[in-house]
């Protein structure tokens, strides 16, 4: 029944309001949205809520979002925005709010101008790091666990914080698991379905996304799929476009990797759920802070840098692409640089600069790919291997 | 100018175009007979004539002179700073100049400032620059306001900084991003002071701490520690400017405006680049002084003021001859633009520490930063722009559009519905690229505004201004 689980995740992926959020509110549970990797989804799991990460599905209608951003902003955040102002998130009792980037912020602030949320929060991250941010960072994650609090009506203690973070960190360590699955010589999943699943490990609970998980992992172990031999890396913004990761691989390749918002970057952190029992707010700050791996840091270029040379080495890729939303300045500029230093190592690079959602962009990104591929040697011209 | 069309300059960076520029404008006398303006206008070349004859036009000419001096000043330090032991810093914008003029071996140059000089001012308009970055890969909505003289930077023809100080975390990530671009790609030390998106005091004191860092940082790079004297020295000069900055203020408030269109500019340029100098006093007592000259003659460009506009945020540049000067000669005031609003307070200089949290307070209320760095971007920049128009008793507010301004495209609607709900004032929402011709003509801009003020302003002036209470003041 394999094949019966992991379409399961990919139904589940493919739908916002899916069946299993549907089940948690008949159940009388409340939903808070989160949009960025600097949320810590432990933190609102502990107070009974079920954290909810927003994505927008490769929504391409944006008529009513853009009347309130522009057309300058990123279709994603405006993607997204069209589906809270449209009834679609209408299930979300709560936002947190993250100043991920200038976009995002706009999204926000929008949101609860023309619809304002039963909760709200606004989380604040600094873009360095260093001892005074950490410090004012923790204070932050205090303040949101009060607020969680007094909308709760009940205390989060270090118990429930704890256990929380058990599953939150369980959740990683799967994911990460499916990573080395999907990165080995034979890889056990594609990239559109690991995708599926990153996608479903933050829109559903943790222990119903574990049982699907743990079996997924166990049939897939000893598997392999069907794989023609090109190794693709993805890098870049938030991308949760199931149909386009799908049309990449169409074309004689897998994606074994990625630095993904919506992937790897994600998972990447590791929490000990015992030192949340001793000091809760301080752990999730270096946890949450420290192991940020996006372009909206400062002085921490390196860092990124190294972490995609990891990638690309550990999982023996042919090509990496870098991509960004259209009008995503963070993106935009570290993916030039990213591109630069990655090229002079010897690895080839196909960055590219999208509309999110873009039916008509998917074809255009299909022939970039396609002459990509053919660049670097690793399919003929005409497509065939 | 013949200097200008030789080979060399079709290859030179913008830096050092401008700064040949400045080394003949440095040379002109503090009085210039129209004459004398007119011969200077013959040399050059077509599409700069008309930038420079609006800088110095009649009714603005000696601030414009004062102002173009004061320039010269700040460029041609940073050129001959290493002659002088100094090292130059390139800021952005919304970085508070005066910290870097208190230091003896430090020179600081603005790249937005020398953006919009190699745009006013030089062959080109430095376009060349901008596609430097672009060949290099860059996305196309970068912000020219940086990017033209960053590209000449990255371009490797020109001068280069001995090190970055980047401000504009928090407040802009485009500003951010190509500044650490640039950086990187040349290994210039970088130095970054993050804006917290917290106007609690728990934000402040996090900024606190930041900037003394920041000072910490600047005292090693520079083998020189901040004294008290030479700070007191510069902040006496700030806070003079501050004054100046009011008094500017209080005479936009009359009509018709004594203040010339162009002074917005003037007034920025000033505290981008010497805020705290005897040359940024200089420039901004010129402004003050024709100002009141004008407001005793009576004296405005036009037969009547047809409009008063605050511009929410930036301006046009690539055609100030027919953007600021037309528009007070057809009889609508430019009270100013967003980057007008830094507000500027006078700091105690009873002592270090209360000098440095004066330049602190000062980095806050820099522009951008103050508004679109706030913890609610939408409110801040509101609450300041209706403040702005109400004080100064604007009818419209025109938005340019500047395509790479992502924080104020995403919530610009928001600024609209506010201005008109606690106002009544409409606002007009232009689109286009700040610094680059290439995308809206001046043409274009022209027949917008004029469609504005005669379907929109003239015929609500004449209905009698609708009586709005503001919600929010109640």
């Amino acid at each position: 029944m394999v094949e019966d689980n992991m379409q399961k995740v990919i139904n589940l992926a493919s739908e916002i309001f899916n069946e299993e959020v549907k089940a948690w509110k008949e159940a009388g549970g409340r939903v808070i949205g989160y949009s960025c990797v600097m949320t810590p989804p432990e933190l609102i799991q502990a107070a009974g809520f079920l954290p909810y990460r927003i994505r927008a599905l490769g929504n391409v209608k944006t008529e009513k979002a853009d009347s309130y951003l522009s057309r300058f902003n990123c279709s994603f955040c405006r993607s997204c925005l069209e589906l809270g102002l449209d009834g679609t998130y209408d299930f979300l009792d709560g936002l947190v709010e993250t100043n991920g980037c200038d976009h995002l912020r706009g999204m926000f602030e929008n949101w609860q101008y023309a619809k304002k949320t039963e909760y709200f929060h606004y989380l604040k991250v600094p873009h360095v790091i260093n001892e005074n941010s950490l410090d004012y960072f923790e204070e932050e994650i205090r303040l949101f666990k009060e607020s969680l609090e007094a909308y709760s009506g009940k205390k989060v203690d270090a118990e429930s914080l704890a256990r929380a973070a058990g599953e939150q960190e369980a959740v990683r360590e799967r994911v990460r698991k499916i990573y080395s699955l999907r990165e080995r010589e034979l890889p056990a999943f594609s990239g559109f379905e690991a995708t599926a699943l990153v996608l479903v490990s933050s829109a559903i609970s943790p222990q119903r996304f574990l049982e699907l998980a743990d079996q997924i992992i166990t049939e897939r172990e000893g598997g392999k799929i069907a794989y023609r031999g090109t190794r693709l890396m993805l890098c870049g913004a938030a991308t949760d476009e199931l149909e386009l990761v799908k049309a990449i691989e169409s074309l004689d390749g897998v994606i074994v990797t990625d630095s993904l918002c919506y992937g790897t970057r994600a998972y990447a952190r590791i929490i000990d759920p015992q030192a949340m029992l001793s000091k809760p707010e301080r752990t999730l700050a270096e946890a949450y802070l420290l192991d940020l791996l996006c372009p909206r840091m400062y002085e921490d270029y390196a860092r990124r840098r190294d972490y995609v040379l990891k990638a690309v080495e550990r999982s023996n890729v042919d090509g990496v692409i870098v991509m960004h939303n259209k009008f995503c300045d963070v993106h935009g500029v570290d993916n030039v640089q990213l591109r630069m230093d990655l090229e002079r190592r010897g690895i080839p690079v196909l960055q590219l600069e999208k509309e999110y959602g873009s039916i008509a962009d998917v074809g255009r990104i299909k022939t970039r790919v396609q002459a990509f591929l053919e660049r670097i040697g690793v399919i003929e011209s005409g497509g065939r291997l | 100018m013949a200097v200008l069309a030789s080979n060399e300059a079709k290859t030179a960076g913008l830096f050092n175009r401008i700064a040949r520029m400045l080394e003949i404008i440095e040379n002109f006398p503090d009085e210039v007979s129209d004459e004398e303006l007119e011969g200077v206008l013959a040399f050059l070349p077509k599409n700069v004539a008309p930038a420079i004859g609006a800088v110095l036009t009649g009714r603005a000419r000696k601030a414009g002179l004062s102002f173009l001096k004061m320039i010269a000043s700040s460029i041609l330090g940073a050129k001959r700073a290493s002659e002088c032991g100094k090292k130059v810093l390139l800021i952005p914008f919304n970085c508070p100049p005066e910290i870097l003029h208190a230091f003896d071996s430090a020179h600081p140059i603005t790249s937005e400032v020398l953006s919009t000089l190699g745009v006013v001012a030089l062959e080109g308009q430095g376009e060349r620059y901008w596609d430097i970055a672009m060949g290099l890969g860059l996305p196309d909505h970068l912000c020219s306001a940086n990017t033209i003289e960053l590209g000449s930077v990255l371009g490797g023809n020109d001068f280069k900084p001995d090190a970055i100080v980047q401000t504009a975390p928090g407040g802009c990530d485009v500003n951010s991003k190509i500044h650490e671009f640039v950086a990187n790609y040349h290994k210039i030390p970088q130095f970054i002071l993050e804006k917290p998106v917290d106007d609690s005091p728990k934000g402040r004191e996090l900024y606190l701490k930041y900037n003394r860092t920041l000072i910490s940082r600047l005292e090693e790079f520079l083998d020189e520690e901040l004294k008290e004297d030479k700070l007191r020295a510069v902040m006496e000069k700030a806070n003079r400017c501050a004054e100046l900055y009011h008094d500017l203020w209080d005479l936009h408030k009359e009509s018709p405006c004594p203040v010339p269109n162009l002074f917005s500019l003037f007034t920025y340029g000033t505290r981008f680049t010497m805020w705290g100098t005897d040359e940024g006093v200089r420039t901004m007592e010129a402004m003050v002084e024709t100002a009141r000259k004008r407001l005793e003659e009576r004296a405005y460009p036009a037969p009547k003021e047809v409009a008063r506009m605050l511009w929410v945020y930036t301006s046009y540049y690539f055609d100030i001859a027919n953007l600021f000067n037309w528009m007070e000669e057809k009889g609508y005031t430019h009270l100013g633009d967003g980057l007008d609003l830094f507000f500027p307070e006078p700091v105690d200089t009873s002592s270090l520490d209360s000098m440095i949290e004066g330049i602190v307070n000062a980095a806050w209320n820099m522009p951008m930063t103050r508004q679109v760095g706030g913890e609610v971007m939408s409110v801040s920049w509101s609450d300041d722009v209706i403040y702005a128009a109400r004080e100064l008793k604007a009818d419209c507010a025109v938005y340019c559009g500047h395509h790479a301004c992502k924080q104020t495209w995403s919530v610009v609607s928001i600024l609209r519905n506010e201005l008109m709900d606690r106002l009544g004032i409409p606002l007009l929402t232009l689109q286009g690229d700040s610094w680059i011709r290439r995308i809206t003509p001046v043409g274009v801009i022209q027949k917008e505004l004029d469609d504005f003020i005669k379907n929109v302003v003239a015929s609500k002036k004449r209905r009698g201004r609708r009586k709005i209470a503001d919600r929010r003041d109640k």
